[in-house]
C-alpha cells in the first residue's frame, strides 16, 4: 500500500469531519458520524474531539425525541436519532482499551443531559430512544474497567444530583459498588438511586449488603463514635422515605438484630440520645416504620418488651395506631399484609409465646382477621386445632368476638347481615378444624416412630372436641358475654353433620389405622369427646333451625354405632358413661324428629340382632347359613342318614325329615349339645342397656311417644324376624291351616325369636307398651303354633327331655308376654300360673282352645285398646269377658285336678260366677 | 509592523483562520538571516500564546471557556499546524516555528496538543511533521519528562487503542527515521526499568514494530546522529542520544523476565493509570499481524541480533566514538545481581541457571561487539569492572580478560 496515498484519505477524512463540524446541521449528522467513526479507529488520537462531536449529536438527539409527541416523524427524517443508533453500537464494540476515555464520557454526558433536562419527567426522559442508548453504552463499558476505574465513575455519578435515575440504572451492572456509595448521600438522594436501584431484582441483595455493613459499622464498638452519631437517624430517615431500604434493613431482621447487636445498639442509644441528629428518632416515627415492616420485627419487638420498657410503650403505641389505621377500610397496612402472610409464624407464637406476646398478637391477629376473613377462619380453625390450655381458648374467643364486633356500628343497617357473615366465618373455621384435626390424625408422626409414644396420648380429634367442649361450656355458662351471641354452638350445630361422620368413623371398627400416626391410637377417648361435644350442642331446634334430615341420620347412625362400641368396653364405669351419653343423645334426636326415632330403634335393633348378637348371648338368627369350616364327610349329611332308616313315604307336606334327624346343614341335631339348646337369657347387662337406649328413643311428653315406638318396635321385630311377607298381618287362622301351610315358616320364627335375647326382650316392652304387642300378632302366632305342633308330637313321651323343658319355657315367655300385652282377659291370663302343673297333654288342649282359637275370634288389634284421659291405652277388663266357650277347657281341667290346682279355681272363676 | 498593528489584523480573523495566518506570521517575525531579537521573540510567543493557542483572552473577544480550546478546536488548530508544516519546505524554517510553539517547557495544554499532533501524524505517517517532532525530541531530551509524556501518549494510541496500524507504522523507520530512532530511545527508558519495584514490559506489538524497525535498518539506531538537526541560528544542538544502550539492556535483561512457558496467557501488567488525563490502559489486545507470530522470547532474539547489526553499522570512520555510553552499559550489572542474589537464595547454581547465563552471554556479545567495534565512549575500565562482578560466564570472562589486556 503506497502510504502517501492512505495518508491523504485519512488527511481527507480529518478535513470532512472538521468542515463538517463547523457547519454542523441535522441533515449531515450521520455523515459525519461515519467519518467521526472512521477517525476514531484510525486516529485515536482525535478522539476527545469525534467525542465532543458525539455528545453534540446525541444532545440533539434527546432534544428531538422528548419533543417529539408520537411516532410522526420517521426515524430517517431525523440525523440525530440515525446517527445516535449508529453510534451505540460502534462505541460498545470498541474494546476493552477504549472503556477508561467512554466510560467517563458517557457519564458527564448523562449528567449533562440529566441536569440540562431535569424539568423534564424522569421517565419521558428514561424512555427517549438516545437516552437509552447512552445508558447501554454506560453499562457495557463500566463492565469493562476494573473496580477502581469503576468505582471512580460511579462516585461521578453520584455526584450530581439530577442523574439519579441514571446511576439506578447503570448500578445495575455493578449494585455492589453502587448501594454502599449512594448510602453516603443525602437521604432524598440515597432514595432516589436505591429506588432506582432497586427495579432490579438481583441488585437488592447488593442494596441489603450495603444498608447492613453500614448499620453494623455504626455500632461496632471502640470506633470514632462522634462520626456515627448520625448514622443510625439517617438510616431510619432513610427508611421512612424508602421501602426499599426498611426491606433492607427489616429482612431477616432476627439474623440482623441479634442479642449482642441489640445489647450494643442498646448502648450507642443511650450515648447518642441527646444528640441533636436523633432528634427526629420519636416513638411516632418508629411507629409509623414498623407499620411498614413486616411482621417478623414486630415478633422481636414483643421480645424485647417484656425486658424493656421503652419496646413495650413502642409496642402499646404501634397497636393503638394499628388499630386507628384499621378504621379506615381501603387502607392497606404492610404489616398486617405480613402478618397475613406469615400467618403461621404469628399463631405459633400465640400459642408458645409469653402472656404479654399472646394478648398482643391476639390484638394484632384481630386486625388481620378484620382485613382478610380468609385468615379469620384460618385462625379460628388453628387456635381450635391446637389450642390446649384456658388461656389460648380465651385468646379465641377475644379474636372472634373482636373481630366479629370490630368497629361495626350499632345502628348500621346491615349489622345482622355482618353478623350472619362472620357466623359463617367462624362455622367454616370449625369445619376446617374439624376436617384437618382428622387429617393431621392421619399423618405420619415421627414421633411415634420406634415405640416412643408420647405423653400426650391424645388425637388431634380429641383436642379438638375438648376445645370445643371447653367453649361450648363457656357458652352455656351464660357468664361470658362474648359468647352471647352462641357463635361456637351456632358453629357446631351447622358441622353437625361433619361431626356425626367424624364420630361414625372413629367408632368404625373397619376405620384405617396406619402406623405411626394418632390413628392408631385407642380410638375410644376421642369417641366419647365427640359423643360429648354432640352432647353439648342443641339439636331440638328451639335455639336455632332444626338440624337436616341428612344431619338426622347421620347423627342417628353415628350415635348408635357409637352405643355399641361403648357395650364392648371393658371398664365398667366408662362403659356405663359413655352408653348414658348416648341414650341421652338418642333422646335428644328422636324427642323432636320422628324420623330419627324410626332410625334409631331400626338401627339399635337390626345391629344388635344381627351384627352385635354374640354380646347379647345371642345365636346368629340365620340357622340355616352355612357354617364355615366343617368339612361334611358323606355319611354325616342329613340326607343320607334320613336315607339310612330306610325308605320313608314322602307324604305330601309332611315334614318328617326336618322332625326326625335334624337341620338341614347342620347334620343330625345332637342331643346333648347343651349350648346349642339353651334359650339365651333376657336379663343380662347388655340386653337392659339395649332397652335402655330403645326405651330413650320413645321419650316424649306423656305416654304417646312409648306407644308409638314401641308400635314401630313391633312391627320392626315382625319384619326382622319374620323370613317373608306373607302372614305377616294380625288376624290369627284356623289352627289347621298353620299345620297345614305355614309351619314351616313358623318354625322358622319361633327359633328365631328364641335364639335372639334381644328380640325377646324388646317383645316384651312391646307388650308393656299397650297396645303395640298386637302388631307382633305374627310372632306370637308362630310361638303358638309351634307350641301346640311339639307338645302335640311329644305328648308325655318325653315329659323330663330337655325339649320339654323349652317348650315349656317358651310356653311361660309367651304366656307372659301376651298377659302383659292384655292380650289374654281374664281368666284366660292365669294359665301362665297353670302352666307348669300340666301336662303337655292338657297344654295342648288349653293353647287350642283357649288361646288359639280366642286370639283366632278376637283379632289382637290396637282397636280393643282404648285410650283414657291420661293417654294410656288399655283393655278394660270389664268389658272383654271372654266367653265361656274358651273357658270351659280350663275350668274342666281345674276341676280334674281340683287337688292340685284348686286353689287357681275361685281366681278364676268365682268372681266369674258372682258377676253371671 | 507593530505589535499592535500585528494583533489588530490578526483579530480581524475568526478561530481557525487567525491561528493560520498567525503561523505565517511568526515565520515572517522569527526566519530571517539574522537571529531575532528579544523583542521579535516575545511578539512571537504572545502572538502563539493568543492567536494560535488561545490561551490569553481577546481583549473584547468572545467568551471563551477559560480561554482555553475545546477537543474540537484544537482538531481544527492540529490541521492547521499539519498543514502548515507540510507545506513549509525549509527545514530550518519549519523547526524554528515548530520550536517556538511547543518548546515551552512549562504548558501542559499545549503539551497535549502536541501529543496528539504526534499521535495524529504517526496515524497519517506525515513524515515532515514527524521529522519535527523528532527534532523536538531530541532537543528537550528523549529522556525528558515531557518526552515521554508524548511517546506514552502515542504508544497508548497507536498500540493500544488503534492495533490495526502496523504496516503503516513499519514504513516509519525509512520515511522519518529520525523520528523513530529518538522515539526508541526514550521508550526504552519506559519499560524494564526497575523503578517502581516492578518492572515494565513493553507490549508485544511494540516490540514486534520495534524489532522490525531495528532488525531491517541497521542504519537505524544512528541515524539521529547521522542527520543532524536543522536547528535555527543561534541555538544550541543537544546531542542526539541513540537507542542502542537502551535496546541492549531490553535484550540483555529478557531472558530474565520473559517465561517462555508463560507466552503469550498474559503480559505483565502497567501497575499505575489515570482515567482520560494521562496515562494508558493496562492490557494490551494482542493482535499480532506478522503473518507467522513469533513469541516474545524470539523477538528478543531477533532484536538483539537487529541490535549487535546496528552496533556494527555504529562504527564511525573518523571522530570519537558515539553510539554506546559505557556507564549505560555498567548500569545493566546491579540488576542482574539482583537477579543472581534471587537465584542463590531459592537456591539454585548460577552457572546452570539458564535464564542467568543467557542474559550474561547476551551482554557479553553486546559489549564484545560494541567494543570491537569502537562503538564505546566513557569509561571502558569502569565498565569492564563493572562486568567483572558479575556471576561467572565464560564468554563474559574472555572478553574482560581480553580487553583488560588491550587497555
Amino acid at each position: 500500500m503506497n502510504p502517501q496515498s492512505k495518508s491523504t484519505a485519512l488527511s481527507a477524512d480529518l478535513n470532512n469531519f472538521i468542515y463538517g463540524v463547523s457547519r454542523r446541521n441535522a441533515q449531515n449528522a450521520p455523515e459525519l458520524t461515519k467519518t467521526g467513526i472512521n477517525l476514531l479507529k484510525n486516529f485515536p488520537a482525535a478522539r476527545d474531539a469525534v467525542l465532543e462531536y458525539f455528545a453534540m449529536v446525541f444532545h440533539d438527539a434527546v432534544n428531538v425525541s422528548i419533543t417529539q409527541t408520537d411516532y410522526e416523524t420517521d426515524l430517517g427524517a431525523n440525523g440525530s436519532l440515525e446517527s445516535v443508533s449508529m453510534i451505540g453500537p460502534e462505541l460498545c464494540s470498541l474494546g476493552q482499551a477504549w472503556a477508561p476515555f467512554i466510560a467517563p464520557w458517557c457519564i458527564n454526558l448523562i449528567m449533562d443531559i440529566a441536569t440540562k433536562k431535569s424539568n423534564v419527567p424522569n421517565t419521558t426522559l428514561q424512555n427517549a430512544e438516545p437516552v437509552r442508548i447512552l445508558l447501554d453504552i454506560t453499562t457495557q463499558t463500566l463492565t469493562l474497567l476494573n473496580s477502581e476505574e469503576r468505582a471512580k465513575c460511579i462516585d461521578m455519578m453520584l455526584g450530581c444530583w439530577a442523574c439519579s435515575w441514571a446511576v439506578g440504572w447503570v448500578g445495575r451492572a455493578e449494585p455492589a459498588l453502587v448501594a454502599p456509595r449512594a448510602l453516603q448521600l443525602g437521604a432524598d438522594a440515597a432514595r432516589a438511586v436505591l429506588a432506582h436501584l432497586a427495579n432490579h431484582p438481583p441488585a437488592t441483595h447488593h442494596v441489603r449488603v450495603a444498608v447492613l455493613d453500614l448499620f453494623h459499622e455504626a455500632i461496632k464498638e471502640d470506633s470514632k463514635p462522634e462520626k456515627k452519631r448520625e448514622v443510625i437517624p439517617y438510616l431510619l430517615n432513610l427508611a421512612s422515605k424508602s421501602d426499599i431500604v426498611l426491606k433492607a434493613l427489616t429482612q431477616d431482621i432476627e439474623q440482623t438484630l441479634t442479642d449482642d447487636v441489640i445489647d450494643r445498639l442498646c448502648n450507642v442509644c443511650a450515648s447518642q440520645r441527646s444528640s441533636p441528629q436523633w432528634a427526629e428518632v420519636t416513638p411516632p416515627a418508629l411507629v409509623s416504620l414498623l407499620i411498614r415492616a413486616d411482621v417478623r420485627c414486630l415478633l422481636l419487638l414483643l421480645r424485647h418488651a417484656l425486658t424493656n420498657l421503652f419496646c413495650r410503650q413502642l409496642l402499646e403505641y404501634l397497636l393503638q395506631k394499628l388499630e386507628f389505621e384499621c378504621l379506615f377500610p381501603d387502607k392497606s397496612i404492610p404489616l398486617l399484609t405480613s402478618a397475613a402472610e406469615e400467618i403461621n409464624v404469628v399463631r405459633d407464637k400465640l400459642l408458645d409465646g409469653n402472656q404479654l406476646e399472646k394478648y398482643s398478637l391476639a390484638r394484632i391477629l384481630i386486625l388481620v382477621s378484620y382485613n382478610l376473613p380468609s385468615e379469620f377462619v384460618s385462625t379460628i380453625s388453628y387456635l381450635l386445632q391446637y389450642s390446649r390450655d384456658d388461656t389460648t381458648l380465651a385468646l379465641l374467643v377475644r379474636i372472634i368476638s373482636g373481630t366479629i364486633t370490630m368497629h361495626v356500628p350499632n345502628d348500621s343497617p346491615d349489622i345482622s347481615m355482618d353478623t350472619e357473615r362472620y357466623q359463617n366465618f367462624v362455622k367454616t373455621g370449625v369445619e376446617y378444624a374439624l376436617r384437618d384435626a382428622m387429617l393431621s390424625d392421619n399423618e405420619i408422626k415421627s414421633t411415634l416412630f420406634e415405640d416412643s409414644v408420647p405423653k400426650d396420648q391424645k388425637t388431634y380429634l380429641h383436642h379438638f372436641c375438648m376445645n370445643i367442649i371447653k367453649m361450648l361450656r363457656w357458652e352455656n355458662s351464660n357468664r361470658v358475654s362474648h359468647l352471647r351471641t352462641r357463635p361456637i354452638g351456632r358453629a357446631v350445630e351447622a358441622n353437625l353433620y361433619r361431626i356425626g361422620g367424624a364420630l361414625q368413623e372413629y367408632t368404625s371398627l373397619l376405620r384405617v389405622r396406619r402406623e405411626s400416626t394418632m390413628a392408631a391410637l385407642d380410638e375410644m377417648p376421642t369417641c366419647h369427646a365427640l359423643a360429648e361435644v354432640l352432647d353439648k350442642v342443641d339439636m331440638s331446634g328451639t335455639k336455632a333451625p332444626p338440624p337436616s334430615v341428612e344431619v338426622i341420620l347421620k347423627v342417628v347412625q353415628a350415635t348408635v354405632k357409637y352405643f355399641f362400641r361403648c357395650l364392648h368396653l371393658k371398664d365398667t364405669l366408662e362403659k356405663l358413661r359413655g352408653i348414658a351419653t348416648s341414650c341421652r343423645l338418642l333422646r335428644k334426636l328422636c324427642l323432636h324428629s320422628k324420623l330419627a326415632r324410626a332410625l334409631a330403634l331400626r338401627e339399635l335393633l337390626e345391629t344388635a340382632m344381627f351384627r352385635e348378637d354374640a354380646a347379647f348371648g345371642s345365636r346368629p338368627v340365620m340357622t340355616n347359613a352355612p357354617a364355615s369350616g366343617k368339612d361334611w364327610r358323606n355319611e354325616d349329611l342329613l340326607i343320607h342318614l334320613n336315607q339310612k332308616h330306610g325308605p320313608i313315604t314322602q307324604l305330601t307336606q309332611s315334614h318328617t325329615s326336618v322332625f326326625h334327624a335334624g337341620i338341614i346343614g347342620k347334620g343330625v341335631r345332637k342331643q346333648s349339645d347343651m349350648d346349642v339348646n339353651d334359650i339365651p337369657p333376657i336379663l343380662t347387662t347388655n340386653n337392659e342397656l339395649l332397652m335402655g337406649a330403645l326405651m330413650s328413643c320413645m321419650v316424649s311428653d306423656g305416654n304417646s311417644g312409648v306407644v308409638e315406638g314401641a308400635t314401630s318396635l313391633s312391627l320392626l321385630l315382625v319384619e326382622l324376624v319374620s323370613p317373608d311377607v306373607m302372614y305377616n298381618g294380625l288376624p290369627w287362622p284356623d289352627e289347621d291351616f298353620t299345620k297345614q301351610v305355614s309351619i314351616e315358616r313358623e318354625l322358622y320364627m319361633r327359633g328365631a325369636l328364641e335364639s335372639c335375647a334381644v328380640a325377646r326382650a324388646a317383645l316384651r316392652r312391646a307388650g308393656a307398651a299397650r297396645p303395640a304387642l298386637c302388631l307382633a300378632s305374627a310372632l306370637l302366632r308362630a310361638t303358638a303354633a309351634t307350641l301346640l305342633h311339639r307338645l302335640r308330637a311329644y305328648l308325655d313321651r318325653h315329659t323330663q327331655s330337655a325339649e320339654m323343658a323349652k317348650e315349656r319355657a317358651a310356653l311361660t315367655e309367651l304366656l307372659s308376654t301376651m298377659t302383659l300385652g292384655q292380650l289374654l282377659p281374664h281368666p284366660l291370663n292365669h294359665m301362665l300360673e297353670l302352666a307348669p302343673e300340666l301336662t303337655a297333654n292338657e297344654i295342648v288342649q288349653v293353647l287350642r282352645d283357649c288361646l288359639w282359637n280366642y286370639t283366632r275370634d278376637h283379632v289382637p288389634s290396637p282397636a280393643l285398646f282404648a285410650c283414657d284421659s291420661t293417654g294410656l291405652h288399655w283393655r278394660d277388663p270389664s268389658t272383654c269377658k271372654p266367653p265361656a266357650t274358651y273357658t270351659d277347657t280350663l275350668r274342666l281341667i281345674i276341676q280334674k285336678r281340683i287337688a292340685k290346682l284348686g286353689h287357681m279355681y275361685p281366681i278364676m272363676f268365682l268372681n266369674l260366677e258372682k258377676e253371671n | 509592523m507593530s505589535l499592535s498593528d500585528l494583533k489588530h489584523s490578526l483579530r480581524k480573523y475568526e478561530f481557525p483562520a487567525c491561528a493560520k495566518e498567525a503561523l505565517n506570521r511568526i515565520e515572517q517575525l522569527l526566519v530571517g538571516r539574522a537571529a531575532p531579537s528579544n523583542k521579535q521573540l516575545d511578539v512571537a510567543m504572545d502572538i502563539i500564546s493568543e492567536f494560535v493557542f488561545c490561551e490569553a483572552d481577546r481583549r473584547g473577544g468572545r467568551d471563551r471557556r477559560g480561554g482555553g480550546l475545546t477537543p474540537l478546536q484544537e482538531l481544527q488548530l492540529i490541521d492547521i499546524i499539519c498543514d502548515y508544516l507540510s507545506a513549509c519546505t525549509n527545514e530550518i524554517t519549519k523547526n524554528t516555528v515548530f520550536l517556538s510553539l511547543f518548546g515551552g517547557m512549562e504548558s501542559q495544554r499545549r503539551l497535549k496538543i502536541l501529543s496528539i499532533l504526534a499521535s495524529m501524524a504517526v496515524s497519517a505517517s506525515s513524515t515532515p511533521v514527524l521529522l519535527a517532532v523528532g527534532v523536538w525530541l531530541q532537543q528537550m531530551g528523549c529522556s525528558s519528562a515531557q518526552s515521554l509524556q508524548l511517546v506514552e501518549n502515542v504508544i497508548r494510541d497507536h498500540f493500544y487503542l488503534n492495533t490495526s496500524n502496523q504496516v503503516a507504522l513499519k514504513s516509519l523507520a525509512n520515511s522519518a527515521p529520525q523520528f523513530v530512532s529518538n522515539f526508541i530511545t526514550a521508550v526504552t527508558e519506559l519499560y524494564m526499568r526497575d523503578a517502581q519495584g516492578t518492572t515494565k514490559l513493553p507490549p508485544k506489538n511494540l516490540l514486534e514494530i520495534i524489532t522490525s524497525w531495528v532488525y531491517s535498518n541497521p542504519t537505524l539506531c544512528m541515524s539521529a546522529q547521522l542527520n543532524p538537526a536543522a536547528l535555527p541560528s543561534g541555538s544550541i544542538p543537544m546531542a542526539a542520544v541513540t537507542p542502542l544502550a537502551g535496546l541492549i539492556h531490553w535484550c540483555a535483561l529478557a531472558p530474565l523476565y520473559i517465561d517462555d512457558d508463560s507466552e503469550m496467557v498474559e503480559i505483565p501488567e502497567v501497575p499505575m493509570k489515570k482515567i482520560k488525563l494521562e496515562g494508558e490502559t493496562e492490557r494490551s489486545i494482542v493482535k499480532t499481524v506478522t503473518h507467522k507470530p513469533l513469541s516474545e522470547s524470539e523477538l528478543y532474539m531477533r532484536l538483539h541480533l537487529g541490535v549487535l547489526h546496528s552496533l556494527r553499522a555504529g562504527r564511525r570512520t573518523h571522530g570519537p566514538p558515539t553510539a554506546v555510553n559505557a556507564q549505560h552499559l555498567a548500569a545493566l550489572a546491579p540488576v542482574v545481581q539482583t537477579y543472581a542474589h534471587s537465584v542463590l537464595k531459592r537456591g539454585g547454581k548460577l552457572l546452570t541457571d539458564d535464564k542467568l547465563q543467557d542474559c550474561l552471554d547476551r551482554i557479553g556479545q553486546a559489549v564484545q561487539v560494541a567494543l570491537a567495534n569502537g562503538c564505546v565512549y566513557g569509561n571502558i575500565n569502569n565498565l569492564l569492572a563493572a562486568l567483572d562482578t558479575l556471576p561467572e560466564n565464560r564468554l563474559l570472562r574472555i572478553i574482560i580478560k581480553t580487553h583488560q589486556q588491550i587497555i
